[in-house]
């Protein structure tokens, strides 16, 4: 059994590896899964064990390199000195540096799935966000717990979704970068991440929001 | 959406473009007051406009403010309430986020900088130009690595392209009557982010001026360093602020002020070549073997050309402040006369001249100068404001003089004040 489930996620990653291999080189995915089950020498059937359709691939590819990236950034030594605001830095910088070695497909995957309409998540990252947000969710209640970020009952629940906006801010302003190795971008992320957490840490707003309170408690 | 300062060039230019406006709104309103016969006097518009400017500036941060701030020190060249508004200028950039750091390295050398050294802080101890400081040890020793903020030569050029237009239009210059100031300050700025060119600069120099005595320079370290990162010796010493508080013994800040002085005349006059930017926190004091003075930041380097060297040497020379003919002469050498100007403009001018060099040449015709007196930094700073208030030079908006007067003039004025605030007799010749 444990052989079994060894040789079923290798046949998954030389299926993954293939369909990445056929996109990079062709630019789009192939026609159809017979096509590359074909040039695999498997069954088509095989495929359908591992994965519905390409999307599925380009989702877990994505996922992939949020893994990596989460698990490279607290591989560092210097990981568990970082507070909050810098564990999610040190996240940014090491999924960028990931991208930065499969940018082509990074950009060809998610102009497919853009579909011309700004503001709304592509679905290629919909696997990749979920860990994101359960990766902010923690970095947020351990941030609470050590007083780097305020206590705000109300609002603190839409905080992923923002830091979620802020991930696709990123995102996009690294695909339309164009300067040496992307500076423009670290310092985007720098400036980003530093925003976020001065908003959502302890500042004038809450002193504001306590001040009314009590005024209107009198 | 997320970034508070704006960070494409379309933000830029879009703010950019407002101040424009707002600055075109000003006009209006000082030629609608004179036209109801109110009293707006032109220094009223140009104050506006300067509170203007300056608020997208400081907005804007970074470059920007650096060549506003490198306008604002050839005061001549601007309205006083421009130059005023720029005086303020504070070039600041948060400090990088150790993460940043790290993947600075990474990107480097393939390592994190705790792989590369014995010992690294992350948090960085000082605050450089376009940078910081951070503290390492390697085979035990002391280092001090600056690494760069990225993007920033980047950033220095697109905020140049997009400034100059608008900034000559808000200051009433002409692009043509200014550019070689202009290019004169970019080229310096652009060349103070590459750490390459600063690590060669930094070592040529040290070793030429090694037989001065009482200085020290660090090493420098190649294989710890690229152009976005510089590690060099970290040396020893307060800055002069702090120095003072410990109030050093005057033969201290004599021996201090003599190698500062030493160290200008020899680059001045055998290398040709001058570190450009005598400001307190590129000098580290300390009383050790009776005063010595650390040298740091060879990030701004001026090259003197040969003619613009005896064109210098002689508008300071003794004779010529005695001969009006030779000032005239050499004057107009530098491009400060002009055959075409007025007789009246021309006296000026010359008066101006004999007045500002009889002062600033003061040290250099004595054989020794005591910078602690009070009454000359007093009177550097009267004539200064002298020259401001005088009506009719402030009508000459136009610069003139060889833009290389530039960095000479910013950096005698550096050594000027930094030897007066250490109170330090020299001997200057």
């Amino acid at each position: 059994m444990a052989y079994c489930g060894g040789y079923t996620t290798m046949e998954k990653d030389r299926i993954k590896q293939a369909y990445l291999d056929f996109v990079l080189n062709e630019g789009h995915p192939p026609q159809s899964v017979f096509k590359l089950t074909q040039q695999l020498g498997i069954a088509e059937q095989e495929f359908y064990q591992h994965y519905p359709n390409f999307e599925a691939i380009d989702r877990e590819i994505w996922a992939d390199f949020g893994r990596r990236a989460r698990e490279t950034a607290a591989g560092e030594p210097v990981w568990e000195s970082y507070g909050s605001r810098e564990k999610l830095l040190a996240f940014y910088y090491t999924l960028l540096e990931i991208l930065k070695q499969n940018r082509s497909y990074a950009l060809m995957s998610l102009r497919r799935s853009l579909h011309r309409m700004p503001g709304l998540s592509p679905r290629v990252l919909d696997d990749f966000r979920q860990d994101f947000e359960n990766f902010v969710s923690d970095l947020l209640s351990s941030g609470r717990v050590s007083g780097e970020i305020a206590n705000r009952p109300l609002v603190q629940d839409g905080y992923p979704r923002f830091f979620w906006q802020q991930a696709l801010f990123v995102l996009g302003f690294f695909a339309k970068d164009d300067t040496v190795n992307f500076e423009r971008t670290d310092a985007a992320v720098e400036k980003a991440v530093t925003l976020s957490f001065d908003l959502v840490g302890r500042n004038t707003l809450d002193s504001a929001v306590d001040f009314v309170r009590f005024l209107v408690r009198r | 959406m997320l970034n508070d300062i704006p960070t494409t060039k379309v933000a830029r230019a879009a703010r950019f473009a407002k101040t424009g406006l707002n600055v075109g709104a000003n006009y209006i309103k000082h030629y609608a007051k004179k036209a109801v016969g109110a009293e707006s006097t032109t220094e009223d518009l140009h104050a506006a406009n300067a509170a203007e400017l300056y608020g997208t500036l400081s907005e804007m941060k970074g470059s920007v403010l650096k060549v506003a701030q490198m306008l604002a020190m050839e005061k001549n060249m601007l309205p006083s309430a421009y130059a005023d508004q720029f005086a303020q200028a504070q070039y600041q950039t948060p400090p990088l986020s150790g993460p940043l750091v790290v993947k600075a390295f990474r990107d480097a050398f393939g390592k994190s900088p705790f792989q590369l050294f014995d010992e690294f802080e992350p948090e960085a101890r000082q605050a450089a130009s376009i940078g910081q400081v951070h503290f390492a040890r390697k085979n035990g020793k002391q280092l001090a690595v600056k690494v760069q903020y990225p993007g920033v030569a980047d950033s220095i050029k697109s905020d140049i392209r997009l400034v100059k237009p608008i900034a000559l239009r808000v200051m009433g210059l002409n692009e043509a009557q200014v550019r070689p100031y202009l290019e004169e300050v970019e080229t310096r700025l652009l060349e103070e982010t590459d750490y390459a060119l600063e690590l060669r600069r930094g070592q040529e120099i040290a070793a030429q001026c090694q037989e001065l005595a009482h200085l020290e320079f660090p090493a420098y370290y190649a294989e710890f360093s690229t152009p976005r990162i510089l590690t060099m010796d970290w040396l020893t010493g307060q800055h002069l602020k702090e120095f003072l508080v410990t109030n050093p013994a005057q033969d201290v800040r004599n021996q201090i002020g003599q190698a500062l002085w030493d160290f200008y005349q020899f680059q001045f006059n055998n290398l040709h070549q001058l570190h450009a930017d005598p400001h307190p926190g590129n000098f580290l004091m300390r009383t050790e073997n009776g005063g010595t003075l650390g040298v740091l930041d060879f990030g701004c380097v001026k090259d003197v050309p040969q003619d613009v060297y005896q064109l210098f040497t002689a508008l300071l020379a003794p004779e010529t402040f005695a001969d009006e003919t030779r000032l005239a002469a050499l004057l107009s050498e530098a491009g400060v006369l002009r055959a075409s100007d007025a007789p009246a403009l021309r006296a000026l001018y010359l008066r101006t001249m004999h007045v500002s060099l009889e002062l600033v040449g003061r040290p250099f015709r004595q054989a020794t100068f005591d910078f602690g007196d009070p009454s000359y930094m007093a009177a550097l700073y009267a004539l200064g404001d002298d020259l401001m208030a005088d009506p009719e030079l402030r009508k000459q908006r136009e610069p003139r003089g060889s833009e290389h007067f530039i960095y000479l003039n910013r950096t005698y004025v550096g050594l000027f004040a930094l030897l007066t605030e250490l109170k330090a007799s020299v001997r200057t010749q």
